[in-house]
């Protein structure tokens, strides 16, 4: 199939997902990425500690951790959906970073993201489609936030970048 | 909707996105990180894109009252939170969606920066239950509360009840701004255009006379 030859432009990709969104905005809420993240880390930090996990009060009172949360399944397809476009394209192979410093960027990266979405309650995806096309005042602090944010890890990167070379 | 109901559009939602951006090789952080560090924006467009049609598409049901808008407060909090996911994902070199996704496509680097993420926002449970800042969702009041660096809350409904003007009056207007950058990029790569084929040309005439040179 020609879908699965070629890459796709992203501004039908993404004008199509937005369609979709309106959907998702009708029926339960707009496309976000973090809440089921964070459900995910509640009922993983739950499977470990178990009753322990009342200990910190974040796990019962912001986000008592549910497997029905439906904003988890969100991400899950994502995965899926991912894994089936890869794998029909024959693009899915193992990929391991190779050098210890992209060890090194990416847990610092993970990192801030994980704690700056729980500081900010949303996420770039919410940011840009979720909350900017609701004009919700959050969206232009965030919008704000994620654009001072990426300069500042592109100054980072770069001077990284000349420091290898 | 039941919840069973919810899972499943939510998966199959989920799904086709990531299809569609598996494909497309989209990604939000390059979308921003493209266009500041190498001046190309080839995911910058596609996100006005959506962001075009996405205003339209809310602020137009939302006239009406229809949708599920997000409803928290924000303040200090959703500033500071973004710039640390700013910085966090270019250096991780993907955002929460393309973690997933290319997760899904067998980088382990992704899936590294997935757990991670999870890491941080455990860690983040164990400041907030020593802080408990930000307020909880349950403390939200929706007004200004300067002692917890809050704005409370404000969307283009409360807009539309203030003032009496339909929603989507405001969003054709950020609809029209955001068009206004998308025209502002492509003419910016028209410019690029010509100056590449400039550069092209002269390496070229550079070449053929040092040949000729040489020939001579």
């Amino acid at each position: 199939m020609e879908f699965f030859r070629k890459t796709l432009d992203p501004i039908i990709a993404l004008a199509a997902i937005a369609v979709l969104n309106i959907f998702m905005f009708l029926l339960m809420g707009a496309w976000t990425v973090g809440g089921g993240e964070t459900m995910m880390t509640g009922l993983m930090a739950q499977a470990v500690l178990g009753d322990e996990l009342e200990r910190i009060p974040f796990w019962s009172i912001v986000f008592p951790p549910h497997a029905d949360y439906w904003k988890i399944y969100i991400s899950l397809g994502m995965l899926f959906g991912a894994f089936v476009g890869a794998v029909a394209s024959k693009e899915f192979y193992w990929r391991v970073p190779r050098h210890l410093s992209e060890w090194v960027l990416i847990t610092i990266g993970g990192l801030l993201m994980g704690f700056g979405i729980r500081l900010a309650y949303i996420c770039n995806v919410s940011t840009f489609f979720g909350l900017m096309p609701e004009m919700n005042l959050g969206g232009y602090l965030a919008m704000s936030g994620i654009i001072a944010g990426a300069w500042v890890g592109s100054m980072i990167y770069k001077k990284i970048l000349e420091g290898d070379a | 909707m039941t919840p069973l109901v919810e899972c499943l559009v939510a998966f199959l939602f989920g799904s086709v996105a990531g299809l569609l951006m598996q494909r497309s090789r989209f990604c939000n952080t390059a979308a921003l990180r493209d266009a500041i560090m190498f001046k190309t924006y080839r995911n910058t467009k596609a996100m006005l894109v959506a962001m075009m049609i996405l205003t339209v598409g809310f602020t137009g049901f939302m006239s009406v009252g229809a949708g599920h808008p997000l409803q928290f407060d924000v303040g200090l909090n959703t500033f500071a939170g973004l710039f640390l996911f700013g910085i966090g994902m270019v250096l991780a070199g993907a955002c929460t969606v393309s973690t997933w996704v290319k997760t899904g496509e067998g980088n382990i680097g992704a899936l590294w920066a997935l757990i991670f993420t999870f890491v941080g926002m455990f860690l983040f449970s164990l400041v907030w239950s020593a802080s408990w800042w930000p307020p909880a969702p349950q403390t939200m009041t929706g007004q200004i509360n300067p002692a917890a660096l809050q704005l409370g809350f404000a969307n283009a409904q409360t807009l539309q009840d203030k003032l009496g003007i339909p929603a989507v009056f405001f969003g054709l207007i950020q609809a029209a701004l955001l068009f206004a950058l998308y025209r502002g990029i492509l003419r910016r790569e028209r410019a690029q255009h010509v100056e590449h084929e400039k550069h092209q040309k002269e390496h070229q005439k550079n070449k053929s006379a040092s040949a000729a040179a040489v020939h001579s």
